[in-house]
């Protein structure tokens, strides 16, 4: 029994980051068809800053995850003004702007993850984080991770409540379904854009905060989050955000009893499997109606 | 009685539980050119879908001079001589506007052979629609007006059976319908073809057509000479719910 | 002035192909290392350019077909000879497109371009097991590799093929088709076009020749290992290549092909982290300035030209 509870318990850890990046990575889609392939990359900055202000200010990590929130989004409000502004604004065709946002995504991630090894090496980096083991219902985790657990299902629990119930929520959700559908609840796209890019980068950067107290960081740590969120938004259906949360829980139970049950060595072959059966069988979505 | 080029038999569309046509019938033969009418909402554009094979209908059939092609892609009817234009003219925008006529003619287009011999020419074809002087301009860079009439060309090109023209006088100025309302009277004159043509504006719909099919929410409530149609209970009665355009007596063209 | 006809472009490819053949006896041995990584971007670019650039679909299953015509060469060598495991690459990647773009070619947009990058990741990570599971080793050695000279020609002519291809494509109805289905699908569907089959077609024509090409170059690394022949930057840097050069033109893909594997040439192996970085800015100042291409630069200049 308790077996069974720490392998789902930890499924369900692995799951909250893939949701918490998913989410963001999701919102920008849905909003502004801006596909950021670099989104994994922004989650790298987020864990690098943690670290520095970890090992260089001697901040703790928890504290400092405001500070890391503010700085990706406001990065976030700058990338969006210097580059998808005109992509939306100039690209002839919703497909254009996939193709065009998917392209410049290429070139943030080499930019930024070259930068970052430039600046940072390539080695591993890491800090001790309360890493003591906790009994939780019989099962042991490492207290680290049962923090990260609750600051990822949190961010994405009020990421959804404010989609659901404050104004820009609403004229969010009324987006992406029709562009029309913010003017009619009085919102101006121009700020909206980057505010939700903003918010999205957040996301990624809170991600990379909480993942840099449990795991080493490296400049590359970023591209397999993609991959993951990637996965997770086809799960939940483009654009919706509670899909993705539930994709993201989803998919960390998959691996994690994957892995469990046939090797460790077959967990992105797993991931893949799923994408593409989910594709083929539903490819608006698991949960779609 | 002769075979119909075009019949629908109780085609119905349900969009979850939203019927948006509800069992219609309609059939239509060579060198007939009908109208169908109806008020916002009606599920003319969805009718036209089902017709064209965009859409396949949740019941009923779709026969094409006897062949059922209920269910199968829009490329089937489109090669069965059922070419469309769209509401909103769909034109291919990069495409010089001779390409987007000549694409017509390489697919559909291949399987028949034209009443007309000249209009196996995409030149001719623009001629024929006075575009010839923008044949080599790319689709997009043309006025609204001109993209309609290109739309028309690209029907054209398929060499189709059955033309159905979805709202062709939408945004045009009171000279420019007329002027298409007389080039689609001369499409069916000169090749023979049988058109059916939507309007919501109907007013020079019923100066220009023989019959006349009134849909309201979904059903079909009359079918016939527009003089009829227009004194019909039901359907005046389906135009005053909505603000707007009423039913016109045909033979009195507005000024 | 005159427009160059199919026939004087296929000529015009010809002969250039024989001018490069003879490169070899003319070229040191590392200009001509170079001019092979050439003409093999340039034989990825022009084929990804002939399905995406006209269809408007990104797919990013370069990497894909790549890695499993490099595979047949490292499973074949030795049994098999050098062409034909470079034809039965192209085709064992032409078959695995068909397969494939009759599941997923009704994706469009960022659905298509994420399922084509996982389908190369998902070949990759399978041959990883296999090869752990029952071959007993992750990478493969090449043995008895086939002279320099005997590999530059081979993807000299599966290029030089891929550019006749795609000439041949675009002038005929499957291209007309093509473009078609780039503008608007569903209106392609309603004048008579079978899209589905025509996608398939073109999708699976595409592949053959980075399929061939992975074949033909899989012998130039003495060590075969799924990370490095389903590297996806292969795919990526095929992408960039095309979108840069025009990826509606044929020219521009080849062209920008040069220019790339130049910069690559002398900048990665100097600085590799601010190549990549100084790659990147220029793929985003390029997109966001120059979003037709190199190719856009050419045709605004016939233009002006056109127009004075």
């Amino acid at each position: 029994m308790a077996f069974w509870f720490e392998l789902v318990a930890t499924g369900l850890i692995t799951g909250g980051i893939y949701a918490l990046v998913a989410l963001g990575l999701n919102l920008q889609y849905g909003l502004m068809r801006i596909m950021n392939i670099s989104h994994g990359e922004f989650l790298m900055l987020g864990a690098y800053l943690t670290w520095l202000g970890h090992t260089v200010l001697q901040v703790n990590p928890i504290v400092f995850l405001p500070v890391v929130a503010l700085a990706l989004f406001t990065l976030g409000v700058a990338v969006y003004w210097l580059c998808f502004r005109r992509i939306i604004r100039t690209a002839p065709a919703v497909e254009m702007i996939e193709a065009r946002s998917l392209l410049v995504g290429f070139g943030l991630m080499f930019l930024l993850q070259n930068a970052a090894y430039l600046a940072w090496g390539a080695d591993l980096r890491g800090y001790s984080f309360l890493a003591e083991a906790v009994d939780v219902g019989g099962a042991r985790f490492q207290a680290n991770r049962l923090v990260v657990f609750a600051f990822a299902v949190g961010a994405s629990l009020a990421l959804l409540a404010v989609l659901r119930w404050t104004l820009i929520g609403k004229a969010v959700r009324a987006m992406m379904q029709s562009p029309t559908g913010a003017q009619l609840v009085g919102i101006d796209t121009r700020y909206l854009h980057p505010v939700v890019f903003g918010l999205g980068l957040a996301m990624a950067g809170v991600a990379g905060a909480l993942l840099s107290m449990v795991y080493e960081i490296s400049p590359g740590m970023g591209e397999p989050y993609t991959v993951t969120a990637l996965i997770v938004i086809v799960l939940g259906g483009l654009g919706s955000a509670l899909g993705s949360l539930l994709g993201g829980f989803l998919l960390g139970l998959v691996e994690t009893f994957g892995m469990h049950y046939t090797s460790p060595s077959l967990k992105m072959l797993l991931s893949y499997a799923v994408l593409i059966g989910v594709l083929l069988a539903r490819p608006k979505g698991l949960f779609a109606r | 009685m002769r075979e119909p080029l075009l019949a629908a038999q109780g085609v119905s569309v349900r969009f979850g539980g939203l019927v948006a046509v509800d069992a219609v019938d309609l059939a239509v033969h060579a060198g007939e050119l009908v109208g169908v009418i109806g008020p916002n909402g009606a599920g003319k554009t969805t009718f036209f879908h089902a017709l064209s094979g965009v859409l396949v209908p949740t019941s009923g059939c779709i026969v094409i001079v006897g062949d059922d092609l209920t269910g199968e892609g829009a490329h089937a009817f489109a090669r069965h001589g059922i070419a469309r234009t769209f509401q909103t003219p769909r034109v291919f925008k990069e495409m010089p506007a001779i390409d987007n006529v000549r694409f017509g003619l390489e697919f559909a287009g291949r399987t028949r052979s034209h009443a007309h011999d000249a209009f196996d020419e995409p030149g001719t074809i623009l001629e024929f629609l006075g575009l010839a002087d923008v044949a080599a301009v790319p689709a997009g860079g043309l006025t609204p007006s001109k993209q309609r009439l290109l739309e028309i060309g690209m029907a054209l090109g398929a060499r189709p059976r059955v033309l159905l023209l979805d709202e062709v006088a939408a945004g045009l100025t009171h000279a420019e319908v007329e002027l298409t309302a007389q080039l689609i009277r001369r499409v069916r004159d000169e090749l023979g073809l049988a058109v059916i043509w939507i309007e919501h504006a109907v007013r020079v719909l019923m100066d220009y057509v023989e019959r006349v099919a009134v849909l309201h929410q979904g059903r079909k409530i009359a079918d016939g000479d527009p003089r009829a149609v227009a004194k019909d209970a039901g359907v005046i009665e389906a135009y005053l719910g909505e603000q707007g355009e009423p039913v016109t007596e045909p033979g009195r063209k507005a000024a | 002035m005159r427009r160059f006809t199919l026939r004087d472009s296929i000529a015009a490819t010809v002969l250039a192909a024989l001018a490069l053949a003879a490169m070899p006896w003319l070229m040191s041995d590392f200009a001509l290392a170079l001019t092979l990584t050439c003409l093999m971007y340039a034989g990825l670019a022009v084929s990804w350019a002939m399905f995406c650039g006209a269809t408007n679909c990104l797919s990013l299953a370069t990497a894909a077909f790549f890695g499993m015509g490099a595979y047949v060469t490292a499973w074949g060598i030795g049994t098999l000879a050098y062409g034909l495991g470079v034809l039965l690459g192209g085709l064992a990647a032409a078959a695995f497109a068909a397969l494939v773009g009759a599941a997923v070619l009704h994706l469009r947009g960022a659905y298509f371009a994420v399922i084509t990058f996982g389908l190369g990741e998902l070949v990759r990570h399978a041959i990883t097991y296999y090869e752990k599971a029952y071959a007993g080793t992750v990478g493969r050695v090449i043995s008895e590799p086939p002279e320099t000279v005997t590999i530059y020609h081979v993807v000299l002519l599966v290029s030089a093929l891929a550019v006749v291809t795609a000439l041949v494509v675009r002038a005929s109805r499957l291209g007309l088709a093509l473009r078609g289905i780039g503008s608007d699908e569903e209106r392609a569907r309603t004048l008579g076009v079978e899209t589905r089959r025509a996608k398939i077609l073109a999708f699976s024509l595409s592949a053959f020749f980075p399929g061939a090409l992975g074949a033909a170059m899989a012998v130039r690394w003495t060590y075969i290992d799924p990370l490095s022949v389903f590297n996806p930057f292969i795919g990526f840097q095929t992408v960039l290549i095309a979108m840069v050069g025009g990826a509606h033109t044929i020219l521009g893909p080849i062209a920008s092909s040069v220019l790339f594997s130049v910069l690559t040439e002398y900048l990665r192996l100097q600085f590799p982290y601010l190549f990549l970085v100084i790659l990147g800015l220029l793929l985003i100042l390029l997109v966001l300035y120059l979003p037709g291409g190199l190719a856009s630069l050419l045709e605004r200049w016939r233009w002006g030209k056109s127009r004075a």
